[in-house]
């Protein structure tokens, strides 16, 4: 037995698998890792963890030689390394399962998963590997299928499979639950512990969550704002000690859960939210909503949803299951197969330019950089770009109105930028992601849809964006917020949906919410 | 409006948010930068007249002599630098669209045979045929543009193709037009045993009248140039119009949301470029520096990709295009004067084609820095 | 209409006919197969026109020099490649548009063409036939396909090869992927801009060498309009082959025969309009794609740079 993990205690420990030592890494005048130390033993999981920005992720792209350090060392069994791109990582037997994927739609799995490799390209055998890896992990796979066919969940297992088919003795996961149901996430660790126990590999698991830290690792190590502020054995820790380590003062897991990715029920406070209005009619409704994807399948199939003004109904499950088309549709960028929207009773074309827009649908995207904002264009522009004729006389723009809205909202939503004519391109992520919410706010929507909105935000900017939509749905809106992350459904909504494969499987007030059932419906059973 | 002052001196400090107006612009590394590619441009373009015998000091002195230099060029550059200025102003517009239009040279030979059309077959006064040349050759340009527009958004066949193809096809209708005396053949002079292709010249009221200064004369189109380049800059700076047109070209996913449609905007846009295009040739007929006044087969000599050239070194920008029109009308007309150098004539295509080799390098390398430093500085910790 | 049918059958039924279709379909599949490639990579490379034509003067000057019509094929793909290079390193080592550098490069080395065409000695050059025994004695079409100049049969060898470098090979897999998602493929190492700027050597390689094939075996002799929009053309035989092999071979053979009319009609004695003759190829190509390309996803990322930190 290792014990490596405590540091300062002077104890001495094998080799650990990886080390890094006082690992720095800057860009421009922040500092995303500070001196960093931190080491993965073989046969151990450790938990990375941190709120979005504390600097995991580049800490993890530097030992897979996607960043490289400004300052530090890292060490292979004991070797010093310099891991300069993906290939000299793999020769050293680092491999990472990434976040966002690292696949190819349109290539076949065994071609995604020879990918990266050198050497001659040899089908049959790159074939064989996989049913082998498939079998001894129990990660079934079609080698040949497309993996643009693939559920998240299925293309997630061909990622770790092409992660594995290298032999790594270190994986790297990064936030790997965000694409599973609960009860998938079980089973990807299940097969997690059998890397590490049965065939000695070191694990480093990235998250945010605090659940899954405690279920998952054997050690834990806690970044804050670059820097590690604290490692420790995870049977020695518990939620709200690495809570208050994580954001660095005491926190209300109540009403923050959702950025720590909490479902323990001790945590729940008392206040559920407010019961809505029930008595008016829908201000939005969807209805028997159909929208074929890229193969032909259908991506909403049947679709259905009632939104009252005042009220957040949370579209919760798993992710890829149609939520991505459902925020289309309400963004006017794809034509309904069948079906229809209504917006205050009157029926909406959908995928007609703007249509959404001007029947008082404000959307804040998944994906801002695809449909919410434009790059090349300055703040000021993007705070108009719904709607600039409220800006103009006679078909030219009144720059003077402009740049008063512009420096209004900029005021209003604390938008940190060098001035109305800054681009886009220069804010950071937290602060375009306001720019659309305060345009989008800014037109006194009807129904504000939320695609997954506090994805890759920090936890100040999380609790922004919860308060701005729970100020919203009391203005009146009805909010429509659409999560892959259960936390911040329950933590928000007044009614939950459960969305898999296309379509509404289940509803429930967040009153009456029951957690197995909760699970049950978004592993896709009606419950 | 205190308000708003408190708000820019806040943000001003924010050292956070990553970028401020100063790390944007490192202006010695631009200027730096510019001229080592112009001068690598023309370096190489002085050792091609070397090589082949030339020497690049009185080729250089000629182009001068015959551009600006010798009485009365300047005016001649000036009547060559209008199609150029018109021709990549509406390139401008359909690049700001995010669509490209490489088939000037064609869409200007169209809509130069639609205004020798009209003008042929119009029996009617001077200003009226006048008006009707321009009308029909603005027609023809966005024509053979919009086919190209409505192929697109119909049926996803790439413009960049199209447009190039129907360069050619557009030849072989105007060859076709000369056939016959009925459409665009001049009737053979009395006398004459060889038939020429080209048609009778424009008449005398229906042409642009040419004004002189300083011993320089030019077509009064000049200043219709001008004025649309002016116009252009403002439509596309300040206009609802051309806010909503640049959204397209820069995120046709968000424009969509936000109620751009771009068939119907990116459709427009072809339309517009075609148009400036067929504007061009019928200023060309009309103007005296091209053909005396007559239509014929190779009427577009190469004006059509030139223009091109100028949009694409000035880079979207309608009042940079002016001084870059002139710059290659000034190449243009230069190389007429390089016949007494021996060196031929074809050398300026390639300068100009160097030229704007050259200049894709600084912005490409400045895009690079800059974003990479935005992007570092706002996604540091991700 | 009776007299269209009938010139549709003369030309069915006449070797001449034959051999000159295949002869420009060679011309258009030396072009396509490595525009293919490089589409495949995300690249549309418009300067496939360059490529051709710088070939074809080079290798008039190779052979004008040796007498060697294989010095002449080296000559060609060396100017073939030396365009490569520039359409390479300046659209994904920098990132400058690649349809800017394309066209300034199709006008730079039209003016080249026609700047050095004065220092070409105007004389003849003529690659003889090569017959391949037996097969060329197949009645109709032997002599088209087998008793051509031996430039021509290297673009058999250059289909098949190409398919085997794309679809089997490690190279050809990373640069399907760079042309599909670009992101994914550099997270999983690989050098995406590399492997773009390789398959647009491979273009220039086969272009040059089609180049020299047209100056050196299909026309014999070098002007500036030699190429004349065939390279665009050979372009859109990959648009209108839907990104497939078979689909570009077979746009190659339809787009050669169009363009072989002009040549193949007079002889047989039908006096079309020459101008419709000539523009016929191009108008063919604009309806092919209209026909073909709406059912068809081109490669993801197809004109996009890639640039990594960015997107």
């Amino acid at each position: 037995m290792t014990d490596g993990l405590l540091a300062g205690t002077g104890v001495t420990a094998p080799v650990p698998a990886v080390s890094l030592e006082g690992i720095t890494k800057r860009f421009g005048a922040i500092v995303a890792c500070d001196a960093v130390d931190l080491d993965l033993h073989r046969g151990r999981i450790h938990g990375v963890l941190g709120e979005n920005g504390a600097g995991k992720s580049t800490l993890m792209k530097m030992m897979i030689g996607l960043v490289f350090p400004d300052d530090g060392a890292i060490f292979v069994d004991g070797i010093r390394c310099y891991i300069t791109d993906p290939q000299v990582a793999a020769g050293h037997g680092i491999a990472m399962v990434h976040q966002h994927f690292s696949l190819v739609d349109p290539l076949t799995v065994w071609e995604n998963i020879a990918l990266g490799d050198g050497g001659r390209l040899d089908p049959g055998d790159v074939r064989e590997r996989v049913g082998e890896i498939s079998e001894h992990y129990g990660l079934a796979i079609d080698p040949d299928a497309r993996v643009g066919d693939l559920p998240a969940g299925l293309r997630q297992r061909v990622e770790i499979i092409k992660c594995l088919r290298r032999d790594p003795d270190i994986l790297i996961f990064d936030e790997p639950t965000s694409v599973l149901t609960p009860e998938e996430s079980v089973q990807l660790f299940d097969s997690l512990r059998r890397v590490v126990t049965d065939e000695g590999r070191a694990v480093a698991l990235v998250s945010h969550k605090l659940d899954e830290i405690i279920q998952a690792t054997d050690d834990v190590t806690i970044m804050r704002q670059g820097v590690v502020v604290d490692r420790l054995r995870t049977v020695d820790a518990d939620t709200p000690m690495l809570a208050r380590s994580m954001v660095g003062r005491p926190v209300s897991l109540r009403s923050e859960r959702a950025a720590f990715g909490v479902l323990d029920p001790s945590v729940e406070g008392p206040d559920e939210p407010a019961a809505p209005i029930t008595a008016e009619e829908p201000v939005l409704r969807v209805v028997d909503a159909v929208v074929h994807g890229r193969h032909g399948q259908a991506s909403l199939d049947g679709f259905s949803l009632d939104v009252r003004p005042g009220e957040i109904v949370g579209v919760a499950g798993v992710e890829d299951n149609g939520q991505a088309e459902l925020a289309d549709v309400l963004s006017s960028l794809v034509t309904l197969q069948r079906g229809h929207v209504e917006v205050d009773a009157t029926t909406v074309a959908a995928g007609r330019p703007g249509a959404m827009a001007r029947a008082g649908v404000a959307v804040i995207p998944a994906d801002r950089h695809d449909s919410g904002i434009v790059l090349d264009m300055t703040v000021a522009e993007n705070l108009i770009l719904v709607d600039p004729k409220r800006m103009a006389r006679a078909g030219v723009l009144d720059s003077d109105l402009v740049r008063n809205l512009a420096l209004r909202l900029i005021d209003e939503f604390e938008i940190q930028c060098w001035g109305p004519d800054a681009p886009l391109w220069s804010l950071s992520g937290g602060n375009q992601q306001r720019v659309v919410l305060a345009r989008e706010l800014s037109h006194q929507p009807k129904v504000l849809v939320a695609a997954q909105p506090t994805r890759g935000l920090d936890v100040g900017a999380i609790e922004y964006m919860t308060e701005r939509l729970r100020r919203a749905a009391e203005d009146g809106v009805g909010v429509v917020l659409i999560s892959s992350e259960l936390e911040e459904i329950l933590d928000l909504s007044h009614r939950i949906v459960v969305m898999s494969r296309g379509r509404v499987i289940g509803e429930m007030g967040r009153a009456d919410v029951d957690r197995d059932r909760l699970a049950l419906m978004l592993g896709g059973r009606a419950a | 409006m205190s308000d708003s002052t408190k708000v820019r001196s806040d943000t001003a400090d924010q050292t956070q948010a990553g970028v401020t107006r100063a790390s944007v612009l490192p202006v010695a590394e631009i200027v730096t930068l510019y001229a080592a590619s112009i001068l690598a441009a023309l370096v190489v373009s002085a050792l091609l007249v070397e090589i082949t015998g030339g020497s690049w000091r009185t080729v250089f002195s000629a182009l001068l002599d015959g551009s600006i230099r010798n009485p009365g060029r300047w005016g001649t550059t000036i009547g060559t630098a209008i199609p150029l200025l018109l021709v990549a102003l509406g390139t401008i517009v359909n690049a700001k669209a995010g669509l490209v239009n490489i088939g000037q040279e064609g869409q200007l030979l169209v809509g130069g045979a639609f205004g020798a059309y009209v003008m042929i077959h119009l029996d009617a006064p001077g200003t009226v045929v006048f008006v009707a040349l321009v009308a029909a050759a603005i027609v023809g340009g966005a024509v053979w543009a919009g086919i190209a527009a409505v192929l697109r958004y119909w049926r996803n066949v790439p413009e960049v193709l199209t447009t190039l193809l129907l360069v050619s096809v557009a030849a072989q209708l105007v060859g076709f037009g000369f056939k016959r005396e009925s459409i665009l053949l001049a009737p053979l002079p009395e006398g004459s045993a060889t038939q020429v292709q080209q048609t009778v010249p424009v008449p005398e009221g229906a042409r642009l009248s040419r004004v002189t200064v300083l011993g320089n004369e030019f077509p009064i189109s000049a200043f219709v140039a001008l004025a649309l380049a002016a116009f252009l800059a403002f439509v596309l700076a300040r206009t609802v119009w051309g806010f909503r047109l640049r959204m397209l070209g820069r995120n046709p996913r968000t424009a969509h949301r936000a109620g751009v449609s771009s068939q119907r905007y990116g459709i427009v846009a072809m339309l517009i470029s075609g148009a400036f295009a067929g504007l061009a040739g019928a200023f060309m007929l009309t103007g005296g520096d091209f053909g005396s006044y007559r239509f014929s087969p190779n009427f577009a000599v190469n004006i059509g990709w030139t223009g091109l050239l100028v949009a694409l070194v000035a880079r979207e920008r309608a009042l940079f295009a002016i001084v870059i029109a002139f710059v290659f009308a000034g190449l243009r007309t230069g190389s007429g004067f390089l016949a007494s150098t021996g060196v031929e004539r074809r050398i300026t295509d390639v300068v100009q084609a160097l030229l704007v080799l050259a200049l894709l390098v600084p912005p490409a390398v400045l895009f690079v820095r800059e974003r990479r430093r935005a992007a570092s500085a706002t996604r540091a910790r991700t | 209409m009776s007299s269209f049918v009938g010139a549709i059958g003369d030309v069915l039924s006449s070797d001449a006919a034959y051999i000159s279709a295949i002869s420009f379909a060679a011309l258009l599949g030396f072009g396509a197969v490595g525009e293919w490639v490089a589409e495949k990579s995300g690249t549309l490379n418009i300067s496939i026109e360059a490529m051709l034509l710088a070939g074809a003067f080079a290798a008039a000057v190779g052979y004008d020099l040796t007498s060697n019509l294989a010095v002449g094929a080296v000559f060609g793909i060396v100017a073939g490649m030396a365009v490569a290079s520039a359409q390479a390193e300046l659209s994904h080592r920098l990132p400058a548009d690649q349809f800017v550098v394309g066209l300034a490069l199709n006008i730079l080395v039209l003016g080249l063409a026609g700047f050095l065409d004065g220092e070409l000695e105007p004389v003849t050059r003529r690659a003889p036939r090569v017959e391949i025994p037996l097969l060329s004695d197949i009645p109709l079409v032997g002599d088209a396909f087998f008793g051509q100049p031996w430039l021509l049969y290297l673009v058999y060898a250059f289909v098949p090869m190409a398919w085997w470098l794309v679809y089997r090979t490690r190279w050809g897999l990373e640069v399907r992927a760079a042309g599909e998602n670009p992101q994914s493929a550099d997270v999983s190492g690989i050098r995406v801009n590399l492997r773009r700027r390789q398959s647009i050597y491979v273009a220039g390689l086969t272009s040059g060498l089609g180049g020299a094939y047209l100056s050196l075996a299909l026309v014999g002799s070098f002007e500036d309009s030699i190429v004349g929009g065939r390279g665009f053309i050979a372009i859109a035989a990959v648009i209108f082959g839907g990104w497939t092999l078979r689909g570009t071979v077979a746009g190659c053979l339809l787009f050669g025969s169009v363009l072989s009319f002009r040549l193949s009609l007079p002889v047989l004695g039908y006096n079309l309009n020459n101008e419709l003759l000539t523009s016929l190829p191009f108008i063919a190509t604009i309806v092919g794609m209209a026909l073909f390309a709406h059912r068809v996803r081109p490669p993801a990322a197809l004109a996009r740079p890639f640039i990594r930190g960015l997107q």
